[in-house]
């Protein structure tokens, strides 16, 4: 259950960098794997991703639940993937069978096969890398970026005072609605709701969805009279905004926002340039075609 | 003329050049890469017309209703889009079936956050219900983990985006009729168009102990839950005829659910490759329909609370 972000200052490489440098360095590190399905291409981002989550600073049990969720996540569906071959079909056309198991039964007729395939087993390889890199960077976001710079943060990638401070609010506020969420659903066990028993037809069951739904909602509402109040007295969007903290990029936050852009020019350029989409070694179509 | 509209005038005209580049220079060679944006020539024209009498509408809404309060963002609206935006979040993490596993019933999963824009839009305006939804959603698809879809972002701020267009009629009650016939219209080809593709995917359903992704058939209740809902809001309308306020919610929330979920479901025959069958039965059938469901029933219930609410605060 979301609580509160997980930020702390730590004494690491991440954290020495401008907040906005780490945000751009991450969107151009997404798109760039995003550019790949060679597993060639791909594993220098995954010693990026690697690199980046070993000098956070970050300790084992910090980020024990969701490094586990997400990495048995993704693990699950890459064998799901090589189980199945689903979701590889479109990038190749033609299946080289290392080896086929068949069942020593029949279900009507129909006896379960599992075939084993070079393109499988690297489309799931390929999917593991690349999602897996992608993952490892965007968990690191909560932990890593001070809450009280969102907001100078989104204004100083170039977005207008309000919008920025609407999304500094925004991301203050996920943490404490998830709380909110807990406590009325708690409130609402103790008088013997179930959320996880809701019966019924279909509109029943989402009737019966609004005793959390609302209580929480209005909840919020009535709540941000205090916040409004607060801001008009420090009359907020009267001027242009002046923020708690300044952010001044240094020599390294621009070296880091350089290798992030030149990271993605070149990924876009080779992408472009028809190279590495999907990839399977020729030794393995070789070793499985007996040539 | 005046410094705003020369800015919102260059941001239309930057987007009709991005379109341009990608459908005249890019749609005319062959895939890229991994990129394909290779547009059918035979039909390039219209598609581009579609694109810019697309943007001069939006234009419109905007030239022709600027003047209107609805448009300014005070405190009040700033603090209200970080709520919306975070309850939305927050909701979408915990009811997309991994915290929370509620029952799907025929293919149809509880989505109950959906609400939550058509009611911000609703009751603070079309602003607040773009940023709650295009925000929310994004927020609520990182705090997941597995990344993001600008278009259903976009969609779902339709969404929020339309329900509080509202704002911009006089006549509130006119207003109603007109989008409960484009709406009904818009429902009926959709329907249709299920009943002529029984054999289409429903490409929103994932149920991974049946080893379930995206590719069994649509289910009945699935296909037709357009149509239930449009009855339910149908319903609500008129059985609220006397609560304006609550008609109104349902009847705009749901126009802003077929055409912001309409867009982004559209937006995949470019950007996935899909037939429009499949973007529309597939993907569009499956998320509006239940969507309209929740609006009729949950959207009226927010509506009454925050009635109170405001009878209460006195604000």
């Amino acid at each position: 259950m979301l609580v509160a972000w997980r930020y702390r200052k730590r004494n690491s490489l991440v954290q020495w960098f401008d907040p906005r440098a780490w945000i751009i360095f991450y969107g151009c590190f997404l798109f760039s794997t995003l550019a790949f399905w060679d597993v060639r291409f791909l594993l220098p981002f995954f010693v990026i991703a690697w690199f980046w989550l070993l000098n956070s600073g970050l300790q084992w049990n910090e980020i024990r639940r969701p490094f586990l969720f997400i990495g048995t996540f993704v693990f699950f569906f890459a064998i799901l993937t090589f189980l199945t071959g689903r979701g590889g079909q479109e990038l190749y056309k033609q299946e080289h069978l290392i080896r086929q198991f068949a069942a020593p039964f029949t279900i009507l007729g129909w006896r379960p096969t599992l075939d084993i395939t070079v393109e499988r087993a690297f489309f799931a390889v390929s999917q593991f890398v690349r999602v897996f890199s992608i993952a490892v960077m965007t968990i690191l976001i909560p932990y890593s970026l001070n809450p009280a710079l969102y907001g100078i943060t989104f204004k100083g990638l170039g977005l207008p005072d309000k919008i920025a401070y609407a999304m500094d609010l925004t991301m203050r506020f996920i943490p404490t609605f998830g709380r909110d969420f807990q406590l009325t659903m708690d409130a609402q066990r103790a008088r013997g709701y179930e959320l996880e028993k809701i019966s019924g037809g279909l509109i029943q069951q989402v009737r019966k969805l609004g005793p959390i739904i609302v209580p929480v909602t209005i909840h919020a509402i009535i709540g941000s009279e205090d916040i409004i109040d607060a801001m008009d007295l420090r009359a907020f969007g009267v001027g242009p905004r002046t923020w708690l903290e300044d952010l001044i990029y240094n020599r390294r936050d621009h070296i880091l926002m350089a290798i992030g852009v030149i990271i993605v020019v070149l990924s876009i350029t080779i992408s472009l340039s028809g190279h590495g989409g999907f990839w399977v070694p020729d030794i393995l179509i070789r070793w499985a075609t007996g040539s | 003329m005046d410094k705003k509209l020369m800015s919102v005038l260059g941001a239309l005209a930057v987007l009709l050049a991005i379109f341009a580049i990608v459908m005249f220079g890019l749609g005319t060679t062959e895939k890229l890469g991994p990129f394909n944006f290779t547009v059918d020539q035979a039909t390039l024209p219209l598609r581009f017309a579609f694109v810019v009498i697309g943007i001069l509408i939006a234009f419109a809404v905007y030239f022709f209703t600027k003047e209107n309060k609805t448009w300014e963002v005070g405190t009040r609206e700033v603090v209200y889009m970080a709520i919306g935006a975070a309850l939305y979040a927050v909701f979408s993490y915990l009811f997309n079936g991994t915290v929370f596993v509620v029952p799907s019933l025929s293919q149809v999963s509880l989505r109950p956050a959906i609400a939550i824009p058509m009611f911000f839009g609703y009751a603070f305006g079309p602003v607040v219900g773009f940023f709650t939804g295009a925000v929310g959603n994004m927020f609520g698809d990182a705090l997941t983990g597995f990344g993001l879809s600008p278009q259903w972002s976009i969609g779902n701020g339709l969404v929020g985006f339309i329900s509080g267009m509202v704002f911009l009629f006089s006549d509130k009650k006119k207003s109603m009729d007109t989008v409960l016939y484009v709406s009904g219209a818009l429902a009926l080809v959709a329907a249709i168009l299920f009943f002529l593709n029984r054999t289409q995917a429903n490409m929103t359903f994932f149920d991974p102990a049946n080893n379930i992704f995206g590719d069994s058939q649509i289910s009945l209740l699935a296909g037709i839950s357009i149509l239930i809902g449009f009855v339910l809001i149908l319903a609500v309308r008129f059985g609220f005829a006397s609560n304006e306020n609550i008609a109104a919610a349902v009847t705009w929330g749901m126009l802003g659910n077929i055409l912001g979920l309409g867009f982004a479901a559209i937006s995949d025959v470019w950007i996935n490759g899909f037939s429009l069958t499949a973007a529309v039965v597939g993907e569009f059938l499956p998320a509006a329909g239940p969507n309209l469901i929740f609006a009729a029933i949950l959207v009226p219930l927010l509506v009454g609370a925050y009635a109170a609410v405001q009878r209460q605060s006195g604000r």
